[in-house]
């Protein structure tokens, strides 16, 4: 007996409600941005276009900033810098940590308690440290790959964990003894896994990798100028926001959105963490 | 119980070493030419190694100090830092979690909360900046000018420090009340629940005797993820407001390859982290072993 059945319909209906609304929105920022060089009546990084520190008017939405460019071009060019670093790191981490997490938890005990063993002591670090460290072992045109693998080790040991049920289940002893290779039953349980999941697990890591792509930029680690993302101009304008909020403040609410639409494709509303 | 907690001890020390075993593998970057070859790198990891086992950390190639004493004199401030955070994060996200954990307001307040995650930590930090300096026309330590020490001396350090302190904390109410809400939505799935309530029990009891212990069980079983979203947050804090902490050594240690600093901070926030690990699931397990409280 189901103690509160309608509630849960309810809930389950906002969800799928957010859900559309999530990707929708991500798709709406994946045409801005592959028109953006259409959209933005200035080139990257050009200085000069305008009257320096100019407040928002007619002529300039998003208005200037210090060295006279337009924000809103500039904020239309790092969203797209933004989204172009983020969705491969996105893609590494979801190989990299759930994927492998959950091949790595049916792999022999030793081998899948070692590989337990090693991912949790970094998923022990804060993921944007680990980053930053990726960064300073490689260079800052490797932002992507620290980031996604910075992002893997968490989402490596919850899937690890999940999986490591998973393969000490009743049914798996049973398919083993009906004569079920080990090989056709993780290419069956990665299915039964990912089906339904891949698009919210993808998002999942979008989310995580844009917050920690957006951070390491602000701290100096990231996106290296002309091509500035979202966390880079916000850096940029920490110097003099405080007299001049539009030089932060835009790019700041775009990163937001993209982050927000994100979650909501991921379904983050059941105190998931990203 | 004792038995748990011995299983958790060895996964701590087994944490604690792997942790370890990591930082010195970092530190042997600072060994000249341990990154020409993997010979030349597992010859200078062994020497970092044995340095360690004889307590020999290393001087920093920024200050030229030694590492102790440049953790010493930085890392009291971020600890500083993540015990206010956690302050702020449990009067913070406890309430918030509670409020929004159940019921009708957990489907209302979703799309709120979601949009309030969405914000990274630096942004909010700038935001509370922004606020203080125009609103309570506070002097904002963003741009350096108001040094930020642990223990103020007088209004302006004071002021200072709480911004920090803040966005450190908010961040850390942020997974407080995501991990409240967690429990609180697997506590609220349980039949139990229902089923204790036919047997003719007060909703009342059943919620104080038997879900709240769920629920904050629920909360100390991720205490490591609180632990690793203060020490994040009072790293971006840190850099935002211009203190002197062991975070801010980190990035610096990274971005001029100082890899003994760097090693040294890793290792302690590693083990900041499994500690709180350890703990959390040693608290979880006394609130649900303890049966319910009276």
């Amino acid at each position: 007996m189901n103690p509160a059945p309608p509630a849960a319909t309810g809930a389950q209906s906002l969800r799928t409600s957010l859900r559309i609304l999530g990707w929708t929105g991500l798709g709406l920022i994946a045409v801005a941005v592959s028109l953006s060089d259409f959209l933005a009546s200035a080139p990257p990084d050009a200085a000069a276009i305008g009257p320096l520190m100019l407040p928002p008017t007619e002529a300039f939405k998003f208005g200037t900033d210090i060295l006279g460019r337009d924000m809103l071009s500039e904020t239309l060019h790092g969203l797209s810098v933004t989204l172009r670093l983020a969705v491969p790191a996105a893609l590494i981490a979801l190989l990299f940590g759930t994927l492998f997490g959950s091949v790595a938890a049916r792999t022999p005990v030793m081998v899948s308690l070692s590989l337990r063993w090693l991912l949790g002591i970094l998923a022990a670090l804060p993921a944007l440290l680990l980053a930053i460290l990726l960064i300073g072992l490689t260079a800052r045109g490797w932002a992507s790959l620290a980031a996604g693998l910075s992002a893997a080790p968490l989402g490596f040991v919850r899937s690890f964990d999940r999986a490591s049920l998973q393969a000490h289940a009743v049914h798996t002893e049973y398919a083993r003894a009906t004569g079920i290779s080990s090989a056709t039953l993780l290419r069956r349980d990665l299915v039964y896994e990912f089906s339904g999941t891949l698009s919210t697990s993808a998002a999942r890591a979008l989310a995580a990798v844009t917050i920690i792509l957006s951070t390491t930029s602000f701290l100096g680690f990231g996106a290296e100028p002309p091509h500035r993302d979202l966390g880079l101009m916000i850096a940029a304008a920490k110097t003099y926001y405080l007299h001049a909020w539009w030089t932060a403040a835009f790019p700041a609410l775009t990163l937001m959105i993209l982050i927000l639409f994100a979650r909501l494709a991921a379904g983050l509303d059941e105190g998931e963490r990203p | 119980m004792l038995r748990f907690v011995l299983n958790e001890a060895g996964r701590l020390f087994l944490g604690l070493f792997g942790a370890a075993l990591m930082a010195a593998a970092v530190a042997a970057l600072s060994v000249p030419h341990a990154a020409d070859g993997l010979a030349y790198f597992l010859v200078a990891w062994g020497g970092r190694i044995n340095d360690l086992i004889h307590l020999r950390f290393g001087e920093s190639v920024i200050s030229g100090l030694p590492i102790i004493a440049e953790l010493a004199a930085r890392l009291p401030l971020t600890l500083g830092l993540v015990i206010e955070g956690v302050i702020v994060a449990a009067l913070v996200g406890i309430p918030i979690g509670f409020l929004f954990g159940a019921g009708p307001a957990r489907r209302a307040a979703a799309p709120l909360i979601q949009i309030v995650a969405a914000a990274p930590v630096f942004c909010a930090g700038l935001v509370l900046a922004y606020g203080a300096a125009s609103l309570l026309h506070w002097p904002v330590p963003i741009n350096g000018g108001v040094s930020i020490v642990l223990f103020p001396q007088n209004a302006t350090q004071a002021q200072a420090m709480v911004l920090p302190a803040l966005t450190v904390g908010l961040a850390g109410a942020a997974a407080v009340q995501l991990a409240l809400r967690r429990s609180a939505a697997e506590a609220g799935q349980q039949s139990w629940r229902f089923y204790l309530r036919r047997m003719g029990l007060p909703s009342w009891d059943v919620e104080r005797n038997y879900v709240m212990p769920q629920i904050f069980a629920g909360l100390l079983a991720s205490l490591g993820e609180v632990m690793l979203a203060l020490l994040s947050a009072a790293a971006v804090a840190e850099w935002v407001f211009s203190c002197r902490g062991a975070a801010d050594l980190f990035v610096k240690s990274v971005a001029l390859h100082d890899w003994s600093a760097t090693a040294a901070v890793l290792f302690v926030f590693a083990g900041l982290t499994l500690v709180a690990q350890f703990v959390g699931q040693c608290g979880a397990r006394l609130l649900t072993s303890a049966g319910p409280a009276r």
